[in-house]
């Protein structure tokens, strides 16, 4: 690990970032911070930056401006660069190879000599809980068992920085369980995570902050919990869902209720400032009632309702 | 549901441009190419390069001379030859495909054939070819020479022309008329006493193994090299380029590794060939093999630059494929590993100067037939160096290009 990388500074610092692509700003005057130990989730649909930040930040697409620092060094600088642990959304490794052989060739190019590549991969097995697959054939691993290899060839230099490109895609809940465990030990290590993620659960569940990457700019950026109840103070979400269409009187009756009243749709959500008291009233009386009831669900709103939220505003249909 | 299918099928072909090119593309070039080198074996395209050396300088010689200088299907070798060593070294040298020695007067009847066509091993097929143009020109355009050759095999027949000896004649004519050519007539009669061929066969063994040992060689360098450069592609799909792009090792290194690898593969690959051919044939390598080694190192290297240079710029491993199928066939065809050169048109030879084949062979035939040294060999040696480099440094810029273009 470089020396240079004090406390003072933060891992991964972006400072008015723009770029553009084919002349079309992708990215717009972003700012963000990640500061050892933390990690930082980042969240938006398809195609709104996500993989140029990254790349970006990996110094493979020039900024039209702006400035990007890794320990406090300009991110081009091959040192700087050698801070970085990167994650793939692929699976990056040989298939023809075993897991240890993969980690010994992954950190041989990272740099480390025999010795230290050894005591690499007992750091990254150790780290990324491998120990019993490690000398399966990458091919004959299961996609849990393949994405925690991935993960592993990325630490064997000991980053700062370790950027994950949805590293739960594919895998089952188990699995991606798993491997959460893995990055918030990691974190517990002081290595500052980048997460890039569509995945809500695992950013509400991971992240000690969240930023929401919408046609290129990130906002709002904060811990999941406090953005929540900005938006949203007390309130639950009320889910109805229906077996049938609603009649008129049964839409008129939901709409009294403050549900949305739309004839068609199976499924309503309404915000409600309810209390435990009241949430048993409201789901007695809607079981009282004509309605045709598959369930009825309270829940805190999550980061996937926050998400829509804030494209409905953006682009209100 | 037959037809639902049939149109998925046409859909994919007639939107898969490489596929398209493979298809109706590749063979009708093929085709082309394959048409232009053989109906010049068989027609007046083929033109031999002939050097000519006339000791004689008789009217009939010169005559001779100025008929095959003005025959449209052979190029005359413009270079300065006085006698029958520095004809002999022209076609050692590969500098002309056959040499024509005439030594004597084409009506003397010394017993040797005045005229001597030198051909080498690797070109044997160029010697009767060029006996035959001379024995037609000689025929069309000088009969006097034809008929006075003919006297003493007419005598030899028929042991005079006495009565009885000419009823002989008759009868022997008759028969070489119904086709029962009388062998020992055939043999003093025909191109014996006029032509003689002298094939020259430095190294011993067989010319046709050796040519083809470096013809096929070359092939399957490229062949091989196409497809373990694609591998290129599979790291940059499968986002391992990506992590070592921010590693300490960088991109280039997978290139330049790949380079090494693909060149010592090859090495290997080409060492297998020659190996069978020197066990089984006799070609001689093994004496040779320091420049050998050069040429395989340097062939090799050219393959593997143009393999790595053709993945480097495809985006998918499919149209990887599919370039370097129809490059390999194209090269292979035109720069002799499929066919000899000198049996193309001169415009297709002069094309074959573009690929790495024509070097390569060149190379391997100079060194197993010509006994050539090193200085000799450079010129053959350097275009395939230089196609290696520029390969190399072409893959490394277009790498890097990718992991900006993601």
């Amino acid at each position: 690990m470089d020396a240079s990388v004090g406390e003072s500074h933060p891992v991964l610092s972006v400072d008015q970032l723009n770029v553009n692509y084919r002349g079309r700003p992708v990215l717009k005057n972003l700012d963000l911070t990640i500061d050892p130990g933390e990690i930082f989730g980042l969240l938006g649909p398809n195609g709104a930056g996500k993989t140029t930040l990254i790349r970006t930040i990996c110094a493979r697409i020039k900024p039209a401006s702006g400035k990007i620092l890794i320990g406090g060094k300009e991110h081009s600088q091959r040192q700087a660069l050698r801070q970085i642990g990167l994650v793939p959304q692929e699976i990056a490794l040989y298939p023809h190879m075993t897991a240890r052989e993969n980690l010994m060739v992954f950190a041989r190019l990272a740099g480390l000599s025999h010795a230290q590549a050894l005591d690499a991969l007992d750091y990254a097995i150790e780290a990324c809980k491998l120990t019993y697959q490690v000398d399966d054939y990458v091919h004959t691993l299961s996609g849990g068992w393949k994405r925690r290899a991935n993960l592993a060839a990325a630490i064997l230099h000991r980053p700062t920085l370790l950027i994950l490109d949805e590293p739960t895609v594919g895998v089952d809940i188990d699995a991606r369980n798993a491997l959460n465990g893995v990055i918030k030990d990691l974190s517990a290590d002081r290595l500052a995570v980048l997460l890039a993620t569509h995945d809500m659960d695992q950013a509400e569940t991971l992240c000690g902050s969240v930023g929401f990457l919408h046609d290129g700019a990130l906002a709002p950026v904060g811990n999941p919990a406090q953005l929540l109840h900005t938006a949203y103070g007390e309130r639950q979400e009320v889910l109805v869902r229906l077996r049938e269409p609603a009649s008129p009187e049964v839409c008129k009756m939901l709409s009294d209720l403050g549900f949305s009243n739309d004839r068609n749709k199976l499924e309503r959500r309404q915000l409600l400032k309810i209390t435990a008291a009241q949430q048993t009233r409201l789901t007695k009386m809607l079981e009282a009632s004509p309605l045709r009831i598959r369930e009825i669900r309270f829940r805190k709103p999550g980061l996937d309702l926050l998400f829509l939220k804030i494209k409905n505003e953006q682009h209100p249909t | 549901m037959i037809a639902a299918l049939l149109k998925v099928m046409i859909l994919g072909l007639v939107r898969d441009r490489g596929a398209l090119a493979m298809t109706f593309l590749l063979p009708p070039l093929i085709f082309m190419i394959f048409a232009a080198i053989f109906s010049g074996v068989s027609g007046d395209e083929m033109r031999l390069k002939i050097a000519i050396v006339d000791k004689a300088q008789t009217d009939e010689s010169v005559q001779l001379v100025t008929a095959l200088r003005e025959e449209p299907s052979l190029r005359v070798y413009g270079g300065r030859l006085n006698d029958e060593d520095s004809l002999r070294r022209a076609v050692a040298l590969g500098e002309v495909d056959v040499g024509l020695y005439i030594r004597s007067s084409l009506t003397s009847d010394t017993g040797t054939a005045p005229i001597l066509i030198v051909a080498d091993a690797g070109r044997a097929m160029a010697g009767p070819i060029l006996s035959g143009h001379v024995q037609r020109l000689i025929a069309r355009k000088m009969p006097g020479v034809t008929l006075h050759r003919l006297v003493p095999t007419i005598e030899t027949l028929s042991g005079g022309l006495t009565g009885a000896q000419r009823v002989r004649l008759d009868a022997s004519i008759q028969a070489m008329n119904q086709g029962k050519e009388n062998a020992a007539a055939e043999e003093e009669s025909s191109e014996g006493p006029l032509v003689a061929i002298d094939t020259l066969d430095i190294r011993g063994g067989n010319s046709a193994v050796s040519y083809y040992a470096g013809a096929i060689a070359i092939l399957f360098l490229l062949l091989s090299a196409m497809q373990g450069a694609a591998t290129l592609i599979e790291e940059r799909n499968s986002g391992i380029v990506d992590r070592l792009a921010v590693g300490s090792a960088g991109v280039d290194v997978v290139v330049i590794a790949k380079f090494l690898f693909l060149t010592l593969q090859g090495m290997f690959q080409v060492g297998l060939i020659f190996l069978l051919a020197w066990l089984i044939y006799s070609v001689s390598f093994p004496g040779h093999f320091g420049l050998w080694l050069l040429t395989t190192v340097l062939a090799a290297a050219a393959a593997s630059g143009l393999g790595l240079s053709v993945a480097a710029a495809c985006a998918t491993k499919q149209q990887a494929n599919t370039i370097s199928g129809f490059l390999v066939l194209i090269i292979s065809a035109v720069g002799g590993s499929m066919v000899p050169r000198f049996m193309m048109p001169p415009w297709l030879q002069d094309i074959g100067w573009y690929t790495p084949n024509a070097w390569a062979i060149e190379a391997y035939q100079g060194l197993l037939w010509r006994d050539a040294d090193l200085q000799a060999l450079l010129p053959s040696m350097w275009p395939l160096a230089l196609v290696g480099i520029v390969g190399l440094l072409a893959a490394l810029a277009l790498s890097r290009h990718r992991l900006k273009l993601g």
